[in-house]
């Protein structure tokens, strides 16, 4: 099945990274967006099945779309992309609702690892 | 004052921009471990100018901050160049009663407390230019040395820092954040000024780098 990913950060770059560490011999649709309330948006319209957060965005934080998109849909599977490893901040996403976080620059086991971790949870 | 576009292009600005957003993210959980603070990070901000232009740049940046202090840590590798981290007035007393909290702010005479200030000051800025450059380093597969940090400025006024503080033949890679510490307000500044003949290791590294990605 082909899994709808919705990447939200500000960076282009960082988007570019977290892309290429998916596995290869699987497809995926990606979707892009650049702040929270566009991420938020997004989710809205496109119903993702996994959705990577970034945490420091303009317009509107992680913190903050992780809320609103948890509000609109309590399943939603969000796995927070960051490079504020602080662990007041980790711990601020996860009682959001996040289900896990990965740590900035993406490696291709940690990003094997957050999918695997997502397959688990929609299964349920 | 002019920003000098042609040093890099704007696909490596936003590279950079990225790589400097997970070294300071590096350095905020270091400092964030060994103080206790909580380090609220804004969007990375990259501009590239000339040193020369510093002053006039900070001068803009930090209005409404009349008095300045700045440690200062030069690094070598094939990155090289220096590390600036500026406080306004008035932080570097924040910071030390943050650190002071839980053995009583009482406990610092006049004479210590300002020694206190200063001290506090380089070891904050040891650990945010450390961290922070030495993962620039490391992502890009680089190794840096360090001088000690210094306070090379203290409780000055901004408008009188001269250019000739800065080498002048450099070209300035500025990174702005904002530091918010245990509900206290203070807003903290650091840049990085590359040497000129470290730019094209620079640009040839970050190529490099996204080539990992592709």
């Amino acid at each position: 099945m082909t899994r709808k990913i919705l990447i939200v950060d500000d960076s282009p770059i960082s988007r570019k990274m977290l892309k290429s560490r998916f596995p290869k011999e699987q497809t995926y649709d990606f979707y892009e967006a650049g702040d929270g309330l566009a991420g938020f948006e997004l989710y809205k319209e496109i119903r993702p099945d996994i959705t990577f957060m970034d945490l420091t965005m303009p317009v509107m934080d992680g913190p903050t779309a992780i809320a609103e998109i948890r509000k609109f849909d309590p399943n939603a599977l969000i796995i927070v992309s960051t490079a504020d490893i602080q662990i007041k901040s980790l711990s601020l996403v996860m009682d959001l609702g996040a289900l896990m976080v990965l740590k900035k620059p993406p490696s291709s086991e940690s990003v094997l690892d957050a999918l695997t971790q997502s397959e688990e949870q929609l299964r349920k | 004052m002019e920003e000098t576009t042609t040093l890099l292009s704007e696909e490596e600005k936003d590279i950079l921009q990225e790589i400097m957003n997970i070294a300071f993210g590096q350095a905020a959980a270091d400092l964030a471990e060994i103080i206790n603070i909580y380090v609220v990070l804004n969007v990375p901000y990259i501009q590239v100018l000339r040193a020369i232009d510093m002053p006039e740049y900070l001068h803009n940046e930090l209005a409404g901050h009349e008095v300045i202090s700045m440690v200062e840590q030069h690094f070598w590798g094939d990155f090289k160049g220096s590390a600036y981290l500026i406080f306004p007035s008035g932080a570097g007393k924040e910071l030390v009663s943050i650190m002071g909290e839980g053995v009583g702010e009482s406990g610092f005479d006049s004479a210590s407390f300002d020694g206190m200030e200063k001290e506090t000051l380089m070891e904050v800025g040891n650990i945010l230019i450390g961290a922070c450059v030495g993962k620039v380093a490391e992502l890009l597969d680089d190794r840096v040395t360090y001088s000690p940090p210094r306070v090379a400025i203290e409780n000055f006024a901004i408008k009188s820092i001269p250019a000739e503080i800065f080498d002048l033949h450099s070209s300035a890679i500025v990174l702005k954040t904002v530091f918010n510490f245990n509900e206290r307000d203070v807003s903290g500044f650091l840049f990085l000024v590359t040497k000129q003949d470290s730019i094209n290791w620079l640009k040839n590294s970050l190529v490099t780098f996204m080539e990992k990605y592709e």
